[in-house]
């Protein structure tokens, strides 16, 4: 039985996902049709997800609360809030002042801190890797950074001979040296993204489960 | 009928090439250049089974749909992993992710783990969880996660932006294990400086390969190792014929 299963499993995303592969390079109209829809369904299953994911969520934290687990108030909060704004969503619908003053003066406020927290985390990262990792490519790396950040930020005096050198040096490290190497990088990543789709559907790599 | 036969054959050369690597897997095993921060992840998970600490796996802030969700595929292969070196400790691993189907998908892979062991009632469908349904408050939701669950060891493979560094960042406060990758290149560079073992390139889906997941990983190593040289030789050859003014 259970061995029927996973190959029931393995059978379906073999052929939805080879239907969808030859979609792009196949220029058959039916092809095209049928790889559309198989698309939509994705769309659709994944917002399924995404609501079974919010319930996941739920659950977690209503177990923390249950249990009173260490930081349980801030579940018991988050747990608040989510069903406030989902009720007010329901109610009011996604468009009103009210649920979307939630987003403007709650969500995008907390989003725009945490973004500002990302440089002084950088920035004390950079300390700790010179601290920790004394090698040539800790150096280089903060280096690199270094002359970067001389190259962009506003010199005291305007426009010396210093800061347009630095400017210079600043694109010729970002167009020249940056540039090719991120492009050996995207490259490996995309030979890397192709063999781990192909495992999924050649059947190797089953992360749909047993 | 219109065929793009030269994305197609790449394609079956690749198919190709995956297949005859596993063929031969067993008969030339293959090996691969150290990884110090795969080989500092065995002994890492050890310490925090045998203190009683927490494994995190997470994967990423991408969705299943789109390009996105290969780096979190290969997460999905290395979070089985881990579950199954953790699953009859006192704390069993734990994986959160932003996308919804992502987080039903390491459900799925945990329980997997659980059961492969003999351990199914072990099993907490909560230790797979979605914290947050955009990057940033995923990221928001990780501190939390990562000091009541006691977590030592703490594993980012999936698709990260800038907030990867700061989902790192969380982890080498609390002097955790930290090892990250993701396949955006601008997160690459941030990870590099923010975790103590950072995954450089390809080398975030070479996880399942160096924690012998299977000969089909050994297989995707060597088969893009082929297809990269092959890759080079025609970049250098169009290099060569531009230079002397012939065009393509």
């Amino acid at each position: 039985m259970k061995l029927g299963a996973w190959i029931v499993w393995t059978a379906v995303a073999m052929a939805f996902g080879g239907v969808v592969l030859a979609g792009y390079f196949v220029q058959w109209q039916t092809l095209l049709e049928l790889r559309l829809l198989f698309m939509r369904w994705a769309i659709l299953l994944s917002a399924t997800a995404l609501l079974l994911g919010i319930l996941n969520l739920l659950a977690a934290h209503l177990h923390k609360v249950n249990l009173q687990e260490s930081g349980w108030p801030y579940s018991a909060l988050l747990i608040v809030i989510l069903l406030g704004t989902l009720v007010l969503g329901l109610v009011f619908g996604p468009d009103n002042r009210v649920v979307l003053s939630l987003f403007e003066y709650i969500q995008l406020p907390v989003e725009a801190t945490l973004m500002a927290l990302l440089a002084v985390s950088l920035a004390a990262a950079g300390v700790r890797m010179v601290m920790r990792r004394r090698d040539i490519y800790s150096l280089i790396f903060i280096g690199t950074a270094l002359l970067v950040l001389l190259g962009t930020a506003p010199w005291p005096l305007g426009g010396t001979g210093l800061s347009a050198t630095f400017g210079w040096l600043r694109n010729w490290l970002a167009q020249v040296w940056a540039a090719g190497a991120a492009r050996g990088i995207v490259l490996g990543v995309a030979l890397g993204a192709v063999t781990t789709g192909l495992r999924v559907l050649l059947g190797a790599d089953r992360p749909y489960g047993d | 009928m219109n065929f793009d036969w030269v994305g197609l054959a790449i394609l079956l050369v690749f198919v190709f090439l995956l297949l005859l690597f596993a063929a031969l897997g067993r008969r030339w095993p293959a090996s691969f250049r150290r990884l110090p921060a795969y080989e500092a992840l065995g002994a890492a998970i050890e310490r925090a089974v045998e203190a009683g600490e927490r494994v995190h796996v997470s994967l990423g802030t991408g969705s299943v749909i789109g390009p996105e969700s290969a780096p979190a595929m290969a997460g999905l292969v290395v979070l089985s992993k881990v579950a199954a070196a953790t699953v009859m400790s006192d704390r069993p691993a734990v994986a959160t992710t932003a996308d919804g189907a992502m987080a039903v998908l390491a459900q799925d892979t945990l329980r997997t783990a659980h059961a492969r062991v003999g351990a199914a009632d072990r099993y907490q469908p909560t230790a797979g969880r979605m914290l947050g349904a955009t990057p940033y408050s995923y990221a928001a939701g990780l501190p939390v996660v990562l000091a009541t669950e006691g977590v030592s060891v703490h594993i980012l493979t999936g698709s990260f932006g800038a907030e990867g560094a700061l989902a790192a960042d969380f982890g080498e406060r609390r002097h955790a294990f930290v090892i990250a990758g993701s396949d955006d290149v601008h997160a690459q560079a941030l990870l590099h400086a923010t975790a103590d073992n950072p995954l450089i390139g390809e080398e975030v889906f070479a996880g399942g390969a160096y924690l012998n997941a299977g000969v089909f990983h050994g297989a995707s190593l060597r088969a893009q190792d082929v297809i990269r040289v092959l890759v080079i030789l025609a970049i250098l050859a169009g290099t060569l014929l531009r230079t002397l003014g012939i065009g393509l």
